[in-house]
């Protein structure tokens, strides 16, 4: 499989992340070392001001059922995005202002909307569309409605911009806006 | 009860003069902002975050595998920061745990799985069950058992707890040890 991995420039990936496939990083989207994003069955397309945590997982793979033969599905992450330590998402689409929590399971068929908080240890695996900030919490993975979404991490993001290129080695960007 | 000795390839570890094992196959990154103060041992894909801040680690501090050790950030009105990680001695962390705290007492052990939230406070010789999520900014008393996602308290430890953790994590770096050269 051949890598194509397109960065807008702002962005900061470090190169001992594990990139694989056809990949869009959006402008001031930070990957922190360790990450995985496999681009298996179909590009993925991660938008603006996201935040990629180590041993976070984004994986567009191929379903069990049909093994490599299925068309190129993409995988579309909106803006504003985190995915923090370890989690694991396979959904093809994530809208913008989500929090996927630390060692989270997110399914292909599961499609985020806006503002949705999925907890630490949580798995979601049905097929289903989470209507708009929804939080899924606890050892049951209780549900509920938030009034706010969780607030954008620009700081965090610009902090973030400034250290981790004094430490690790990045990827050039290779896309103007 | 004496543990089992555990081998490790003597290739895969680099030993320093204060006893600190460390496994080849781990991100230290930022490595000059880490201090562990000796006999401590990391394992296979242990992640520490120096490049964050500070990670300070007591004496016989036994980090396993693929265990993320990250200084925790905060919000102020002006931008934000990320504060020193302070570990005591004589820890455990289990295999695959997450650890955002701010302060982590001595004799403290952590189960696997565990996910410590930002800016935790982890007093002494508490300890944390497997597969526990202790949300953001959670403090933890001395001698507290906790388990649950959110984590609370279930229990508490006995007086000998520190005792307990010395021998237990002594005896584990002594048990600790390469295969015999055949």
């Amino acid at each position: 499989m051949e890598n194509s991995i397109k960065i807008h420039q702002g962005a900061v990936v470090c190169t001992e992340c594990d990139l694989k496939g056809d990949i869009t990083i959006g402008k001031n989207t930070v990957v922190h070392p360790k990450a995985q994003i496999i681009a298996e069955a179909g590009p993925i397309i991660i938008g603006e001001n996201n935040l990629i945590e180590e041993q976070a997982a984004i994986v567009n793979k191929f379903p069990a059922s049909q093994e490599s033969t299925g068309n190129a599905t993409v995988m579309i992450i909106g803006n504003n995005n985190v995915f923090e330590v370890d989690c694991h998402s396979e959904a093809l689409k994530i809208g913008d202002q989500n929090v996927l929590e630390s060692k989270c399971l997110v399914g292909r068929k599961v499609e985020l909307t806006n503002g949705c908080i999925v907890g630490a240890h949580c798995r979601l695996v049905s097929e289903e569309c989470l209507p708009e900030n929804t939080v899924i919490y606890g050892d049951n993975c209780s549900r509920r409605q938030q009034a706010d979404r969780p607030p954008p991490q620009t700081l965090q993001i610009d902090f973030l911009t400034k250290v981790l290129p004094n430490y690790h080695h990045l990827y050039k960007p290779n896309l103007k806006d | 009860m004496e543990l089992e000795n555990v081998y490790y390839n003597k290739g895969d570890f680099v030993e320093t003069a204060s006893g600190n094992k460390v496994c080849r196959h781990t991100v230290l990154c930022g490595s000059q902002n880490i201090i562990l103060h000796g006999k401590a041992i990391v394992q296979q894909d242990a992640i520490i975050r120096g490049d964050l801040a500070n990670v300070r680690s007591g004496r016989y501090c036994i980090i396993s595998r693929g265990v993320v050790l990250r200084p925790p950030f905060k919000k102020f009105s002006k931008g934000v920061a990320f504060f020193p990680l302070q570990i005591g001695d004589h820890v455990f962390f289990g295999e695959g745990s997450v650890v955002n705290a701010a302060v982590i007492g001595n004799y403290v052990y952590i189960g696997k799985n565990c996910i410590i939230g930002r800016r935790c406070v982890l007093k002494d010789c508490c300890y944390i069950a497997d597969n526990t999520v202790l949300a953001p900014e959670t403090t933890v008393p001395a001698f507290a058992h906790v388990a649950g996602s959110p984590g609370a308290a279930v229990a508490e430890l006995p007086e000998c707890t520190p005792d307990l953790m010395t021998e237990f994590t002594k005896s584990f770096y002594q048990h600790f040890v390469p295969h015999a050269l055949c």
